[in-house]
């Protein structure tokens, strides 16, 4: 129909042109997104994706399985798609075909979640009889074939296929005779698979602009599962990704998701990803998103525990990767010791995990006190609500001669500990320099 | 006194106990390395999957000194994380290490209001954290539900920290004590627990436990300055 006819029809019609290029790129998307599935993932464009699953079915608990995961997840994305099943590509695509043309044949498989809205064949013995009842549109023959064809009385391949190889050759070309038989398994059909690039940048354009935060998320899920995909068939992992809220004119917002440990799990990521943007103000309304992801670690499948269960380190990990998102990272730590004689230098933050600690010899308190705290002095004797009793000391710690004067630095110190004890019982660890005395900590 | 088969079965259920006795719990406690306490806490130690609300008087009479026994175990022989959310001051690494607590296991999480109650929450859904401690000074009564809920249904040991003042304030924690010091002139370095809520009864006494202190009470230097030449010495090198 050419187009002014169709405006004769319908007038308020809309017309977009077809963008192939930007096909070409969803289909690309789809295919990092499958790497969930199958490192062995090859296009066929415009509209096709061949996924090589014979060695996944087990990883994913049988074929029914692993069916229902892709095509809930296509159908997640808001993608309609025609499947099938076959054990040639050039079969599971006319297959297909023909499901989209509403004529495939019965299927031999059994029946399952998807039952009989798949073609499929799983034995390549069977290959032969579902295909012959395929209609011959779904071959994508030249117009000049299709002539001769329908003169020779064909309708469908099982006719083809009755009628002598060598026949069919002379009359319909080489070429279709061989791609009949990569179809049927009799000859090899080599194809280049894709290649999942280096590094992962995916965007998604939003259908309206978002100007609530919590609400991006939707949107971003898809990308995170695209993510995901593209870590599995690279068997890797990242501990940084970045998501680029755009916004109109060219202004960005980004956001940085880290994560304690290496990972692909599109939960784990989506789990941060929830934390950062339900703090998120935004300044602008996003008209676009981009996930970005370089430098991805190798990450090895994780082995099932033998009784199903998770490392428990993991789901430490897990919270600190949520702690962080939500609190920032400042605030989400573990402590070290350092060898260090000034008590305020000899306790560190550090990463959570990579804690360690040397026992110093000497009374030491639990909590030490950001700064110390001046006491007053009388008759001699520090006071805190009455006079202190010193227990123990003094411990002379004299050190730290090297940064005096620096700005941020300890300085160098001269100091007389005691461990003290209150008229109100607490148990207190002061010290007393030239300026005076202080309270440095309490042993709680 | 003569029951049926029906109410002894009843009777015979963890979370069912009889006014005046102590109760049985579902997982047995944590020993809190301090027997005295072990024999007055339900299921013999320091109870998993509820909240164990510690009220001190103030900070420093020994609140910390009292759990690190049990701490330690859970850090180091159980090999479970130990997690601390909103600490009142910045905990001083050498002493916990001295107390036994792996560091490599251990998660400081600075949060205030509700923030630190989402960051208790989360800690308690995560598998392989053994113990919190959280203080929560601001929590209000359905906070403190909504954490007693979680708790049982978590095996993590949960020590949560609030103000004395709140010791008038109803609490849904099953075991809450009170923290003080030992009100004796020539014993002060003992530390004074009321067991203000308990399965099986509040204990009337308060419990006198001897925590193990930096140095042993009867060194107490009383009076005087301590020693003259360390003041000198020090006065000398200010001046130099």
């Amino acid at each position: 129909m050419r187009l002014a006819d169709a405006w004769a029809l319908l007038p308020e019609l809309s017309v977009q042109e077809r963008d192939l290029a930007r096909e070409l790129r969803h289909l690309e998307s789809l295919a990092c997104w499958a790497g969930s599935f199958t490192s062995e993932v090859l296009l066929v464009p415009p509209d096709a994706l061949l996924l090589e699953v014979q060695g996944s079915i087990r990883l994913f608990g049988g074929i029914e399985m692993l069916l229902a995961r892709i095509l809930d997840g296509l159908a997640a994305q808001g993608y309609a798609t025609n499947a099938a099943l076959a054990p040639t590509p050039r079969a599971a695509l006319w297959l297909a075909a023909a499901g989209a043309s509403g004529k495939a044949g019965e299927g031999r498989g059994c029946a399952g979640v998807y039952g009989t809205r798949i073609p499929r064949c799983l034995q390549a013995t069977d290959l032969r009889d579902a295909l012959a009842l395929l209609p011959l549109d779904v071959l994508e023959l030249e117009a000049a074939q299709r002539r001769r064809l329908a003169g020779f009385g064909a309708r469908c391949v099982g006719d083809l296929l009755r009628l002598p190889r060598s026949g069919l050759a002379r009359r319909l070309g080489v070429e279709f005779v061989s791609t009949l038989a990569q179809a049927l398994g009799e000859m090899p059909d080599p194809r280049e698979r894709y290649r999942f690039p280096d590094t992962f940048r995916e965007s998604l354009e939003l259908p309206a602009r978002v100007e609530d935060a919590a609400r991006l998320l939707f949107a971003a899920q898809r990308l995170v599962h695209v993510l995901s995909g593209w870590l599995a068939a690279r068997s890797s992992g990242i501990v940084r990704c970045e998501l680029l809220l755009e916004h109109e004119r060219g202004s960005v917002t980004p956001l940085e998701l880290a994560f304690a440990a290496a990972t692909r799990d599109p939960e784990r990521i989506v789990r941060v990803l929830r934390e950062r943007l339900e703090r998120l103000l935004l300044r602008a309304p996003v008209a676009s998103l981009v996930l970005v992801a370089a430098a991805p670690e190798p990450l090895p499948g994780r082995e099932g525990g033998f009784f199903g269960e998770v490392a428990a380190s993991e789901g430490v990990s897990l919270l600190v990767e949520r702690l962080r998102a939500r609190l920032g990272e400042v605030n989400v730590h573990a402590i070290a010791t350092c060898p260090e004689h000034r008590p305020e230098l000899a306790s560190v933050p550090v990463l959570p995990g990579s804690g360690s600690g040397i026992t110093v010899p000497g009374p030491r308190p639990c909590w030490l006190l950001p700064q110390p705290q001046p006491l007053v002095e009388i008759a001699g004797r520090p006071q805190r609500n009455g006079p202190l009793n010193l227990l123990a000391g003094p411990e002379r710690i004299e050190s730290g001669w090297w940064d005096a004067g620096e700005e941020n630095a300890a300085g160098e110190v001269r100091r007389d500990y005691f461990v003290a004890f209150s008229r109100q019982r607490e148990w207190l660890w002061i010290f007393r320099d030239a300026d005076g005395w202080f309270l440095h900590g309490l042993f709680a | 006194m003569a029951t049926s088969p029906a109410l002894a079965e009843v009777l015979s259920r963890s979370d069912v106990w009889r006014g005046d006795s102590l109760a049985q719990a579902a997982l047995p406690g944590v020993p809190s390395g301090f027997a005295a306490l072990d024999a007055e806490l339900p299921g013999g130690g320091w109870p998993r999957g509820g909240l164990v609300e510690l009220l001190p008087a103030r900070q420093g009479l020994g609140e910390m000194s009292l759990l690190m026994p049990a701490l330690a175990r859970i850090s180091s022989a159980e090999m479970s994380w130990v997690v601390c959310v909103a600490p009142p001051l910045p905990p001083y690494a050498p002493a916990w290490a001295a107390a036994g607590i792996a560091l490599s296991r251990l998660l400081i999480t600075r949060a205030v209001g509700g923030d630190a109650a989402w960051a208790c929450a989360r800690a308690l859904d995560a598998d392989g954290v053994g113990a919190l401690l959280a203080w929560l000074p601001e929590a209000d009564a359905s906070t403190l539900r909504r954490l007693q809920l979680l708790a049982e249904k978590s095996r993590t040991l949960i020590f949560l920290f609030r103000p004395a003042a709140a010791i008038r304030e109803s609490s849904p924690a099953p075991l809450r004590i009170g923290i003080g010091a030992a009100n004796q002139a020539n014993d002060c370095g003992r530390v004074a627990l009321r067991l203000i809520k308990r399965r099986g009864g509040a204990l009337d006494t308060p419990l006198e436990i001897d925590l193990a202190r930096p140095v042993p009470i009867s060194h107490a230097v009383a009076g005087p300055p301590p020693s003259a030449t360390a003041a000198r010495s020090l006065s000398a090198t200010a001046a130099a």
